[in-house]
């Protein structure tokens, strides 16, 4: 700046009335000069799975604002303050622009031939001395649909390991898992919609207002409705409910459990769909018959009737909809707890009509994609490992040898990172994921980081926790610099486009994926003729026709001038049929366990873990949205105020939680009745302050899952160094 | 006002919406906010809206959101605030506005603010209850929701009634004496009392709210901006004030005196300016003299300085050529600016007298200015003497005047007593005040790093007179100044403003 400007500056002649001039967008009128745009571009949100319609505005090649899409049947003009910030991760400083090889212990930027002439080399290497399987593949679900489906190709059939999951294990393979025991697929049968339709709405263990707070319109707009919400904290959805059950953690099944009981025990169970529909019912009618309100009332802290009340209110509703997240998922219980919400919905009907669903809110963008075309946990389109007949089918339509294709999945991403730390899984390639704040038990994933001889990271953004470990950091383009497709949590799938290109060097999924394929020779076989994610799509559509997740109707320019098409309609299972050999749906006895970790003398509190509204996943991309990183700077414990006291703890004292596998300093204290005495809760959004160091590694058993939501620590004050 | 009542023909907007009024203004009517706490879910979607309508950096926001807590678990509650401006019936910044940047739009109600007028002086965020208005930095002027006025004007709702996923906030008309008669609506947990500005925002509270809701971050108390050009400019006038009172009293105002005193105005009228976002503009402070104490402060110091010059100069030609002049004029002159001195330093004090700023708000206050002046003036006046003899005899080979010696030093001793009782009592007060915000003020002055400075400074007042009695002027000055500077800084690191409840976790705004 030269001089005369500084004056101008510093006397305030000049007070930068340029920069913030207003004017007049010719579409939304009076506004920051700043903010307007030459052209808006139509795409969808990239980060929650509420997957909100957007229009980007975009001047210069740079964009500039962004808008809810008042047309869109999803947030209907409406957007979170993350949304409505999303424009600026796309210039942020944190963008990884250059690949970067290690070379004498540090990175530095190669050309991408370097960068993936050693990839290959050295995974090859590798796989040539230890096996295919020792290369462990951890995706995401961020990516577009089409990179998904091209990923998972590549590296079942292209580098040909088995080991290949993806970070939507922490978070939907519970629902996954639970959708496929009691209906035979995965795939959420209800839709936002019901949300407005239903007459009771019952969410467990979800905090959209934190989470997904556009879905938050539908009940303000269902005047109808009986809210209740099941939390043991008392979270902002808490606030909104009719009912709030603040029951203890992980008493969800028994709650569950105690709601059939009651049903059944009064009759009011739909024996007509029961009868039609189900199977299994007599063992499962037996196996609640335990779950009396009164035991009940013990292992949730609820009062029996209150149990009463609520299987009541639910059994009687004309449209009954549970919704849930995390706190469901997020145990070693997982799966089965998600079996248990659609038991209640299959002995009272509560399925396949307007307003009624057993509804999974899903958490990443895409995490929906990746299920079906993702070729990890099943065989795209939801077919089967196990499936000969899938097989088949699938060889027939690739026009490969079915020998070829992998006759049961391999490693779940928990068990890729303990093989990993075994010495099994050698090379490690991380996609569009940040383990190293998102994984539990951080000192045995440094481990494994620390163990392998050959660590990519594949991620928009650099340096991240996980970055400064790998050996080759590949740069991608992110949202808003690719086009394809995201699916969100009712099936929808929207459109997402190119809004600028990506930074420095930096290379979309899907080409980085085409690169290596070349590299492999394995291109012209797996991906004849596709040039971008469009053919990738046609291919996909093919391949999911006649499936349940079926897209062949789905086409592009429909999705762009529909604003999103469900696959499936508005709800599954209207019928009563099931994707299961019977076609009913099965209730499943789902038995109660306290959770693993129980508070004990030295680690006296139960720590509960969570998200808030302004922040997503592990911040690689909101701490670069300086509002919403000043909005919420630094991680926060809550803790009642009767165990404050007890421990002489004031607010914004700074205090350092400690489990039996690590601890956390400087969490900043806030002493809070929204919070139970005994428990202790904290976001996991933030590297500094790693909730995953103190987390505990247990894991479902059937959708290995971790275990986030309840471990033990004590509290102490943080001591200044 | 309809889409069409204020819109301009040419603009069509896509969507009316329905949240705000669908009807013209009345006579006596103006538009205000409605927030429906029962509807918000805390989602913060307002504030990023609104910085993006704007165009404002990261750490403004005119918008902002609060929350409020209260009840045992498992019976908790906890609701939020979203507040942009409150477009009072009896804005505070508006009356405080030295540049009259503020009007209350004869139209709407809104109360408008000109960065284009402005000149950064802050008082208006010195005023507001609400601490509505806020300096931006980089700029240099104040900033403040206005309602998105430019979208009301094209039929369009602000955009934070836009952005609100829940529909919680709305604008409404509101009839303005009626309002005057009844505005129990504006109050709620977590906002200073609507009484002092008659704030219009209506707020719709939760109903059958079992737990009393309290702010959240009451333990959130961090020390203001230091504004360290108006210590000094303070100071600095004080001590001029006050020396030439004495100088006068005594009878030892010669022409050199008066010169150093000139000297020590003319620095300190150029320091201040600098705590201006736009020194270039600072003669437009003088314009709102009628309403505005920051405009009499800067008329009458401005006119001390025009006095005191005059006498200076009428001193220094009456010492060159004596009986020129009577000594009848010089008198007049000389008493004129020690009147508009004093008045000064009044008016200067009574800048502080803001509502908004309780621990500022006190009788203290200006007790503290004058005395100040005296303690600043009886410690500087034997110093600037000495000088003033000393260059005298050594280069204008003169003889000096005469030195008021003793009896300034039991004035000094008089004064140190007086000034450090005001002081004392002040904290004392602080520390029973009814009010949140003076308690913390009187806690942030407990901190262990302002405690330490606190008591520097009174250990420094305390040997003034010591020191003065024992005839080592320098030392009592040195003293004096470092005692005076020192609480100073306190006043203005420790003042807790009013202000709406915020967030519990959030990065400072400065």
């Amino acid at each position: 700046m030269n001089l005369v400007r500084k004056v101008r500056r510093m006397m305030g002649v000049d007070t930068r009335q340029v920069e913030y001039a207003f004017a007049r967008d010719p579409q939304h009128g009076h506004i920051s000069q700043s903010r307007i745009a030459e052209k808006w571009v139509k795409t969808t949100c990239g980060y929650c799975s509420v997957g909100c319609g957007m229009l980007v505005g975009v001047k210069d090649g740079k964009a500039v604002a962004v808008r809810g899409n008042p047309e869109h049947p999803v947030n209907r003009g409406k957007l979170c303050p993350k949304g409505l910030s999303e424009h600026h991760i796309l210039s942020s400083p944190g963008r990884a622009r250059l690949p970067l090889l290690r070379k004498n212990g540090i990175l530095v930027p190669v050309c991408w031939d370097e960068a993936l002439t050693t990839m290959i080399a050295r995974i090859q290497d590798i796989q040539q001395r230890s096996g295919n399987d020792a290369l462990g593949v951890v995706g995401t679900g961020q990516l577009l649909t089409e990179e998904f489906y091209t990923l998972g190709k590549l590296v079942q059939l292209g580098f040909k390991t088995r080991n290949y999951d993806g970070n939507t294990t922490l978070c939907m393979a519970s629902a996954v898992s639970g959708y496929k025991l009691s209906f035979g697929s995965d795939g959420p049968p209800g839709c936002y919609d019901d949300m407005e339709m239903a007459d009771v709405v019952i969410l467990i263990g979800a905090n959209i207002a934190d989470n997904h707070p556009i879905l938050c319109q539908r009940l303000e707009r269902n005047k109808n409705r009986t809210l209740i919400v099941v939390d043991p904290r008392v979270t902002k959805t808490a606030m909104m409910a009719d009912l709030h059950l603040p029951v203890k953690p992980r008493s969800d099944i028994a709650l569950l459990n105690g709601i059939a009981h009651v049903i059944i025990r009064d009759g009011l169970a739909n024996e007509d769909y029961i009868a039609r529909h189900t199977s299994g019912y007599v063992q499962f009618a037996a196996s609640v018959t335990a779950f009396t309100p009164k035991y009940v009332s013990e292992l949730t802290g609820l009062a029996p009737e209150t149990i009463v009340d609520v299987a009541q209110i639910y059994a009687r509703s004309k449209a009954g909809f549970i919704g849930w997240t995390m706190g469901v998922n997020h145990s070693t219980q997982g799966a089965v707890t998600v079996a248990a919400i659609n038991n209640l919905a299959m002995i009272t009907g509560n399925i396949g009509r307007a307003g009624s669903a057993p509804f999974s809110i899903t958490g990443q963008c895409n995490a929906m994609g990746t299920r079906e075309s993702g070729f990890a946990s099943s065989l795209p389109g939801y077919r089967k490992f196990e499936s000969e007949a899938d097989r088949q089918e699938l060889a027939e339509l690739w026009n490969l040898n079915p020998e070829t294709i992998p006759t049961a999945r391999g490693l779940a991403y928990p068990d890729i990172i303990e093989a990993a730390v075994a010495g099994k899984v050698k090379a490690l390639w991380f996609i569009a994921t940040n383990p190293a704040v998102s994984f539990p038990n951080y000192s045995l994933l440094e481990q494994a980081l620390r163990n392998v001889e050959f660590l990519v990271v594949q991620d928009g953004f650099h340096p991240t926790p996980t970055s400064d470990f790998a050996h080759l950091v590949l740069p991608a383009a992110i949202w808003g610099e690719k086009e394809g497709t995201y699916t969100n949590s009712e099936r929808r799938v929207s459109k997402v486009n190119r809004i600028v290109e990506p930074p420095g060097e930096a290379k979309s999924d899907f080409d980085i994926f085409m690169d290596l394929a070349d590299r492999l020779g394995v291109r012209e076989a797996l991906f004849p003729g596709w040039s971008s994610t469009a053919d990738a799509y046609l291919e996909w559509q093919r391949i999911s026709k006649g499936r349940l997740c079926d897209y062949s109707d789905l086409t592009w320019e429909r999705m762009e001038s529909e604003g999103g098409l469900q696959w499936g309609g508005p709800r599954l299972y209207a019928e009563g049929i099931f994707p299961t050999p019977d076609g009913r749906g099965r209730l499943i006895p789902v038995p109660w366990e306290p959770f693993v970790e129980q508070p004990c003398d030295e680690y006296g509190f139960v720590l509960n873990t969570g998200r808030t509204v302004e922040h997503w996943h592990t911040r690689t991309k909101t701490a670069q949205v300086e509002i919403l990183d000043k909005m919420v700077p630094n991680a926060w414990l809550e803790m009642n105020p009767t165990d404050a006291k007890r421990l002489k703890l004031k607010p914004h004292d700074r205090v350092t939680i400690a489990s039996r596998r690590g601890e956390v300093s400087n969490l900043e204290l806030r002493i809070t009745g929204i919070i139970a005495p005994g428990q202790v809760f904290m976001p996991f959004h933030f590297s500094e302050t790693n909730s995953n160091r103190v987390t505990l590694g247990a894991f479902d058993p059937i959708s290995r899952e971790p275990n986030f939501k309840q471990c033990a620590v004590k509290v102490q004050r943080t001591v200044a160094h | 006002m309809t889409g069409t009542a204020l819109a301009d023909p040419e603009f069509s907007p896509e969507v009316v919406s329905l949240l705000i009024p669908q009807r013209s203004l009345e006579a006596g009517e103006q538009f205000r906010f409605h927030f429906n706490m029962t509807k918000c879910i805390g989602c913060r979607s307002c504030e990023v809206a609104c910085n993006e309508q704007n165009g404002n950096p990261a750490n403004i926001h005119w918008r902002r959101v609060g929350e409020i807590e209260g009840g045992v678990y498992p019976l908790t509650e906890r609701h939020y605030l979203s507040m942009g401006c409150n477009h009072c019936l009896d804005a505070d910044c508006l009356k405080g506005c030295p540049v009259d940047a503020y009007t209350k739009d004869p139209l709407t109600g809104i109360v408008l603010h000109s960065a284009d007028a402005c000149i950064g002086c802050q008082y208006c965020v010195w005023n507001c209850p609400y601490s509505v208005p806020q300096f931006n930095e980089e700029r240099g002027v104040v900033g403040k929701c206005d309602m998105c006025h430019g979208r009301l004007t094209d039929g369009l709702e602000p955009a934070c009634v836009n952005a609100c996923p829940e529909a919680a906030i709305e604008i409404e008309i509101v009839n303005m004496a009626s309002w005057r008669e009844d505005y129990a609506a504006a109050e709620s947990p977590g906002m200073p009392a609507a009484s002092q500005t008659l704030s219009t925002t209506r707020i719709t509270l939760p109903q059958r709210s079992a737990a009393k809701l309290e702010r959240v971050d009451g333990g959130r108390v961090r020390p203001e901006h230091a504004h360290l050009s108006l210590v000094f400019m303070t100071a600095l006038m004080q001590c001029a004030a006050g020396a030439l009172i004495l100088a006068a009293t005594f009878h030892s105002a010669s022409p050199l005196l008066l010169v150093f005193l000139l000297g020590i105005t003319t620095f300190a009228l150029n320091i201040s300016i600098f705590h201006l976002g736009r020194p270039a503009y600072a003669w437009r402070a003088l314009k709102m003299w009628r309403r505005s104490w920051l405009s009499r402060e800067v008329l009458l110091f401005g006119l001390f300085f025009g006095a005191l010059t005059a006498s200076t100069a009428a001193a220094c030609w009456n010492a060159y050529h004596p009986g020129a002049l009577i000594l009848l004029d010089l008198r007049l002159l000389l008493w004129s600016a020690v009147t508009l001195g004093l008045a000064g330093v009044t008016a200067s004090a009574f800048i502080y007298l803001v509502a908004a700023r309780p621990a500022w708000n006190m009788v203290h206050t200006p007790v503290d200015f004058v005395l100040s002046a005296g303690l600043l003036g009886a410690t500087a006046l034997p110093v600037l003497l000495h000088l003033a003899a000393w260059a005298q005899n050594s280069l204008l080979h003169r003889s000096s005047a005469p030195s008021p010696g003793q009896s300034l030093a039991r004035v000094t001793a008089a004064v140190t007593f007086l000034w450090l009782g005001n002081q004392a009592l002040r904290i004392v007060r602080l520390n029973r005040s009814p009010l949140f915000e003076g308690r913390a003020s009187a806690s942030l002055l407990n901190t262990v790093d302002l405690r330490a400075v606190l008591i520097t400074a009174f250990a420094g007042i305390v040997s003034v007179p010591i020191l003065s009695l024992n005839e080592k002027p320098g030392a009592a000055l040195a003293m004096s100044a470092l005692g005076i500077l020192l609480t100073r800084y306190l006043f203005f690191v420790t003042v807790v403003p009013l202000n709406m409840a915020l967030t519990f976790v959030r990065a400072e705004q400065r």
